[in-house]
């Protein structure tokens, strides 16, 4: 009798399980039919981004550098990097003082470095704004196809001109190239993004479909989501703006190259953080190990800063800076060279020189014996124009 | 911690695999529990205080109503049933409704010349509370009722009240349905994960590819409508139709689509509504879980349609009044809830006559129903009366100027539209083929890699 009870009570909630129906649509895939997405999917997301390589013209010019407006386009200086390890000997990397943000792309460090040799040797890796904590994550995860070459590294000591810069600073802070920088470890205490973000940034890097994707974003669509663009341009087709021919923003590219002292600029006293606790400068060395590693031969330029600019005081702290800069290069026998200030007039701001200043640390550079015995001798075997 | 981030997808990487290894064990129930704690702990850890408390006093008032039954004791059961309402209306009308009591009541005294205003409570509203309570008072009612028997254990009432899935937006499940399940040890076959997966593809397509996308245009209209002139109001009220879907609609198939996969199934709570012909059809098909809800615990109990015709139209005028409170505490809630009784009203009379019934073509109807639905929208989005009142006025006395809508929303939205059309037709079984179902899959998915929004809307549900 507690038997048919149970079985009772079992059949009664049995009966009283509704059948609930699908949905409101007929997107149900099966089991095999998922797996067959999944293939297509998969193939997309692998051969997608080669196969777009072919479809969208890249043909750099000489002294091609990577627009502003494209910097955050990590996909395609990933390109990029593919392409000048092709046909250059060395790559100069840095921030916008190496893309020369005040200066067209015929008056740069590397267009300079070219000219003293004769030849395409050099090819400008500048990203504007890359600070070295963002440097680390670009070539970390972007920069994967350099290796075997010279790379001239360059420092530019801003990043560690204040707590801030050096993003040491608690109270929420929007540096550039977010993405590029450590999500999670080590903890960023400026950076406060939504950890959703945070996560969307870690994939993006390894899956290189997610920053094809957003090379259409950057490129076509003015660094807008589709949705948004379509709101700026509403009765534009977005199809018709993909136009496979990548923009060079050079005509309207450069700020004005006029000194710092023509702009009114006033002397300033820096709060630089030391070496030793410089979030910027730890990262800068993560760059040299992750470019060692695979067998690059690292050269360090070190500013030249606009010590023009920095009051009495802080002149003595940032001459501390480089000392300490150089006895760890020197500790670990990186290459390096640390140039005498400028003259005054070839800056446009603390650390952006203009053409004249760019030519003068090209002659600089190619007069330092460890540039010389490091880049330009390592590299082929070709007469030097003196 | 919404369904369509990472954090989620992260938090039920962890969670299912831990449930499919408990599935046959004792320990599955107190695993999904704790886990949709954590979820709702994830909004703010306080909320839990609530709906634990909530939990335990409905779980022990039927407990006493049972211990009341087994004495045949009547009274004490009407007793405890009261006290279980009276305390889930006051948590509503506490948190949810505070704010709006206290500034009315200081525009009451203000308008008396008294001169003191009551504080506002400056309470947050706890994410999900409308649901969570409807669905524990569901519970006591029908058991009260007779309806079903009283679930002995606290975990799984507790798992029923706080299932994740459904937690923070619905659907809002009857105990007849959900509690048998919680009891049965799952077995959901390869066919429920895949069924999971699909509602959940669609539900993510619905949310961030369509109603993000759509809100843009509406959020900027909407924010200044005196800015805007009649092209652009009426399109973004029309946007707003088509977000609202997109986003409550997507949220219940991602929801259903999650509980799919650990074997639940969840109730249908979105059945294309703009096709419907008529308003008490749109009701069938919109939120169903709550419309039906409102029927049987509110529409029903005041007399349903049983006494004659006032009392018929009396009765829907205040379920749809209340239903339209349920929505938010501001009286732009409570005109789109009398709106839309009118409305009722109307189409009951309409649809009683032959003509309307024989000669009007469905799509004319569809369309009529459609717009009536729309127009309600603009009370429901505005931010206040005067916003209201703003839109309705400037879409009939404005001038023509350029809307600058974006053409591509309006293109998704009618493919969408022409979807439903044809799922609805005779012309069905072609979106039954395989390369339709497998390509419009394969599109969704490319669409939202490339294309998708880069900012996150939360869900629109989620402040009720």
């Amino acid at each position: 009798m507690q038997k048919k009870g149970i079985l009772d009570a079992r059949r009664s909630r049995k009966s009283r399980i509704k059948k609930v129906p699908f949905g409101s649509n007929c997107v149900r895939l099966s089991g095999y039919e998922w797996l067959l997405v999944g293939i297509v999917v998969s193939a997309l997301f692998c051969f997608g981004p080669a196969l777009w390589e072919r479809l969208e013209k890249f043909e750099p010019q000489p002294d091609y550098r990577l627009p502003s407006e494209l910097s955050n386009d990590y996909w395609l200086f990933n390109r990029y990097c593919r392409w000048a390890c092709s046909r250059y000997e060395t790559l100069v990397i840095g921030d916008s003082v190496i893309r020369g943000d005040y200066v067209d792309k015929n008056n740069t460090l590397s267009h300079y470095l070219n000219e003293i040799v004769g030849r395409n040797q050099f090819a400008n890796m500048g990203v504007d704004g890359v600070h070295p904590v963002a440097l680390a994550g670009l070539l970390r995860y972007y920069g994967r196809d350099i290796s075997a070459k010279n790379v001239i590294l360059h420092l530019n000591p801003l990043w560690m001109a204040s707590p801030r810069l050096d993003l040491q600073i608690e109270k929420e802070y929007h540096f550039h190239h977010p993405r590029l920088a450590p999500q999670f470890i080590p903890n960023i205490p400026c950076y406060k993004d939504s950890y959703s973000r945070r996560i969307s940034a870690v994939v993006q890097r390894y899956v290189a479909f997610l920053s094809w994707a957003s090379h259409l974003r950057i490129t076509y669509f003015e660094s807008l989501d589709l949705p948004t663009w379509t709101l700026e341009h509403p009765y534009n087709n977005p199809f018709k703006a993909i136009t496979l021919e990548l923009p060079t923003y050079e005509k309207n590219n450069q700020n004005e190259p006029i000194s710092w002292a023509e702009k009114g600029i006033a002397k300033r006293d820096f709060q630089w953080v030391e070496p030793g606790t410089s979030l910027q400068w730890s990262f800068f060395q993560r760059s040299i190990e992750i470019l060692r590693a695979r067998g690059n031969t690292v050269f360090v330029l070190v500013g030249p800063f606009n010590e023009h600019m920095l009051k009495p005081k802080s002149i003595d702290t940032y001459r501390k800076l480089k000392s300490e800069i150089e006895a760890w290069l020197q500790r670990n026998n990186v290459p390096y060279y640390v140039p005498p200030a400028l003259p005054s007039e070839f800056y446009s701001d603390a650390g952006h020189p203009l053409s004249e200043g760019y030519a003068m640390l090209a002659k600089q550079l190619f007069e330092n014996e460890f540039f010389r015995s490091n880049i330009l001798y390592s590299s082929l075997h070709l007469p030097i124009r003196e | 911690m919404l369904f369509h981030t990472w954090p989620f997808v992260l938090f039920f990487l962890v969670v299912y695999p831990t449930y499919l290894a408990l599935k046959r064990t004792r320990f599955r129930l107190p695993w999904l529990l704790a886990a949709s704690y954590f979820f709702y702990a994830c909004f703010s850890p306080l909320y839990l205080i609530l709906i634990i408390y909530s939990t335990l006093l409905d779980y022990a008032v039927v407990a006493r109503m049972a211990k009341s039954s087994r004495q045949r004791r009547r009274s004490r059961r009407k007793m405890w049933l009261s006290i279980s309402i009276v305390n889930n209306l006051a948590l509503l009308g506490f948190f949810k409704y505070g704010g709006f009591i206290t500034d009315n009541l200081n525009v009451l005294l203000s308008s008396l010349a008294i001169p003191y205003a009551i504080p506002a409570p400056g309470i947050l509203l706890p994410v999900g509370i409308s649901f969570y309570i409807f669905q524990s008072m569901s519970y006591t009612i029908d058991y009260y009722r007779g309806n079903i028997e009283r679930e002995k254990s606290f975990i799984k009432y507790a798992t029923f009240v706080s299932l994740f899935p459904r937690l923070v937006a619905g659907p809002i499940e009857r105990a007849q349905n959900l509690l048998p399940q919680l009891h049965k040890t799952p077995r959901f076959s390869k066919q429920d994960i895949t069924d999971g997966l699909s509602l959940f593809i669609v539900g993510f397509f619905k949310k961030v590819a369509l109603a993000d996308y759509l809100a843009l245009y509406v959020d900027k209209v909407y924010a200044a409508p005196e800015q805007f002139q009649s092209p652009a109001l009426i399109l973004a009220t029309f946007l707003f139709s088509w977000q609202i879907y997109f986003d409550f609609s997507g949220y219940t198939d991602m929801a259903r689509g999650v509980a799919r996969m650990m074997g639940f199934r969840l109730m249908l709570n979105f059945n294309n509504p703009y096709l419907a012909t008529g308003l008490g059809d749109f009701w069938s098909r919109w939120h169903i879980s709550l419309s039906s809800w409102f029927k049987d615990y509110v529409y029903i109990p005041l007399g349903g349609n049983r006494k004659g015709v006032f009392n018929t139209y009396r009765n829907m005028f205040l379920t749809m009044v209340i239903s339209g409170l349920w929505h938010g505490a501001a009286w732009t809630f409570v005109i789109w809830g009398a709106v839309h009784a009118l409305g009722r009203f109307l189409t009951r009379e309409l649809e009683s006559t032959s003509f309307y019934k024989e000669k009007v073509p469905k799509i004319v109807k569809q369309l009529l129903v459609f717009v009536f639905v729309t127009f309600t929208w603009i009370f429901f989005r505005a931010e206040t009366i005067s916003d209201a009142w703003t839109i309705v006025t400037r879409i009939f006395s404005s001038g023509l100027a350029n809307p600058y809508c974006p053409l591509l929303a309006l293109a998704l939205i009618f493919a969408v539209w022409l979807y439903q059309f044809f799922y609805e037709s005779t012309f069905g079984w072609v979106l039954e083929a395989r390369p339709v179902r497998i390509g419009i899959v394969i599109l969704m998915i490319f669409y939202l890699a490339i294309f998708a929004p880069s900012s996150e809307q939360a869900f629109i549900y989620l402040q009720f």
